[in-house]
């Protein structure tokens, strides 16, 4: 007689169960993605599996036990995962995983965004990034030094306007692109704002709207908890073949720029992995050159976005003053005054 | 009704079964996405069905997914009427259309 296979779900918030997913997938060779909302596991009478997770809009952790694969229960799982995601009202998903189930989860409707080095590979099961390169490719500038910078700008400092400044001295054309993940401290809308208008003296810019294709929640999740000095290797690698291989071919970018980080680890870590991914001339699209800005300093220190927000939680406004062009200081003290 | 009122789904990605999802648009227009299993040699047939069963329920400006395990026709059909029902609210349903 067949044994009847059991489904059921829970969140991060049950430890118990959670532990057993984490041994689970030991067992088999896999790690516990960080940062699960939701999980489901399919289990045969008392014995696990299969599982999959949920965190945000992006499926992980989903694996088969092999003496249990063929079955389709990979189905079944990834149809759980989507009633979930969608009682939750997402309905644009992300699949993180390894490159031996492309064609899986294609027969689940998601399409293959990027395969890092036969590695990891991120799909959707949308065509969200065809439509976003149609855009950015109405933008295109030909030019024999296309620069790009991506910026978080949280919020936009003195710094950040004199690496924009430096780089669009060196390009004929630069591309900005600002990340859109509102998950920093200032909102997207705000810190776009501040960064059209800090550059406002600059003639030779597009200023883009990032997305889900830069640095972004579903490429790059551990940029947004860096706080904790954690960071995920293959997450930097995605979003750095991602902006390689689909979006400098579109707008035809020759060079990236970037400021040195004299503080952060993980974002120094993140340049240092950006000079090798970018450059590398074995790549499958033309390398981009990957250039390093000085940064500015101020009273024998470096500015930056994390000064910022130190010196307004302290209320310091002189030190400011000092730091940010005017219309961020005018848009602080407005903020302040709420 | 001719237009839907949200997005919707219905379905499994199982075998024998299909995952249908709904979603309103702006062109008066039915638009198939369509993924399956058996797309070689039922296609089209399963095309010309769902375009069917949205016709007789009056609905147009719709976008429909499908990811078909090679489903039969009345499981197809249960499970886009099923979407679009679930798109609706609740009491406009016409059951005699059914």
């Amino acid at each position: 007689m067949e044994i009847p296979v059991n489904f059921s779900e829970f969140d991060f918030t049950n430890k118990r169960r959670v532990k057993r997913v984490e041994k689970f997938l030991n067992d088999i060779g896999l790690e516990l993605p960080n940062s699960v909302e939701n999980f489901v596991i399919a289990k045969e009478e008392d014995e696990l599996i299969a599982c999959g997770g949920l965190d945000g809009r992006v499926l992980k952790g989903i694996a088969v036990a092999p003496s249990h694969r063929g079955e389709g229960l990979i189905l079944s799982v990834m149809t759980n995962l989507i009633n979930i995601a969608y009682s939750k009202g997402i309905k644009e998903l992300f699949i993180f995983s390894t490159p031996n189930n492309i064609e899986l989860f294609e027969g689940c409707g998601f399409n293959l965004i990027e395969n890092c080095d036969n590695e990891i590979i991120l799909m959707e099961n949308t065509n969200n990034i065809q439509i976003y390169k149609e855009k950015l490719f109405k933008q295109r500038k030909e030019g024999s030094v296309i620069g790009s910078i991506v910026m978080n700008a949280n919020p936009f400092t003195l710094g950040h306007q004199y690496l924009v400044e430096q780089a669009a001295e060196k390009s004929e054309w630069l591309h900005l692109f600002v990340v859109k993940e509102d998950l920093s401290e200032f909102k997207f809308k705000d810190r776009f704002e501040l960064i059209k208008k800090g550059i406002s003296h600059i003639s030779n810019v597009t200023i883009h709207e990032g997305s889900d294709y830069i640095i972004s929640n579903a490429t790059f999740p551990t940029y947004f908890i860096k706080d904790k000095g954690k960071i995920n290797e293959l997450h930097a690698k995605l979003d750095l073949n991602i902006f390689r291989n689909h979006l400098a071919p579109v707008l035809g970018i020759t060079h990236r720029f970037v400021g040195t980080e004299p503080y952060c680890v993980v974002t120094n870590n993140y340049n240092k992995n950006m000079k090798k991914i970018l450059e590398d001339p074995s790549g499958k699209s033309n390398p981009i050159e990957v250039v390093e800005i000085q940064r500015v300093e101020k009273n024998g220190k470096a500015i930056s976005a994390s000064r910022v927000r130190e010196l307004l939680k302290k209320q310091d406004f002189d030190k400011l003053k000092e730091i940010v062009p005017l219309s961020t200081f005018e848009f602080l003290n407005r903020k302040n005054d709420e | 009704m001719n237009k839907i009122d949200k997005s919707a789904y219905a379905g499994t990605l199982e075998s024998s079964d299909a995952f249908i999802q709904i979603e309103p648009i702006e062109q008066d227009e039915i638009k198939i996405e369509l993924h399956s299993s058996v797309e070689e040699m039922y296609g089209d047939d399963i095309r010309d069905l769902i375009t069917k069963c949205v016709q007789e329920l009056g609905i147009s400006y719709i976008s429909i997914k499908v990811q078909d395990k090679g489903a039969l026709d009345y499981v197809i059909k249960a499970r886009l009427q099923a979407a679009i029902l679930r798109a609706n609210k609740k009491d406009t349903i016409e059951w005699e259309k059914l």
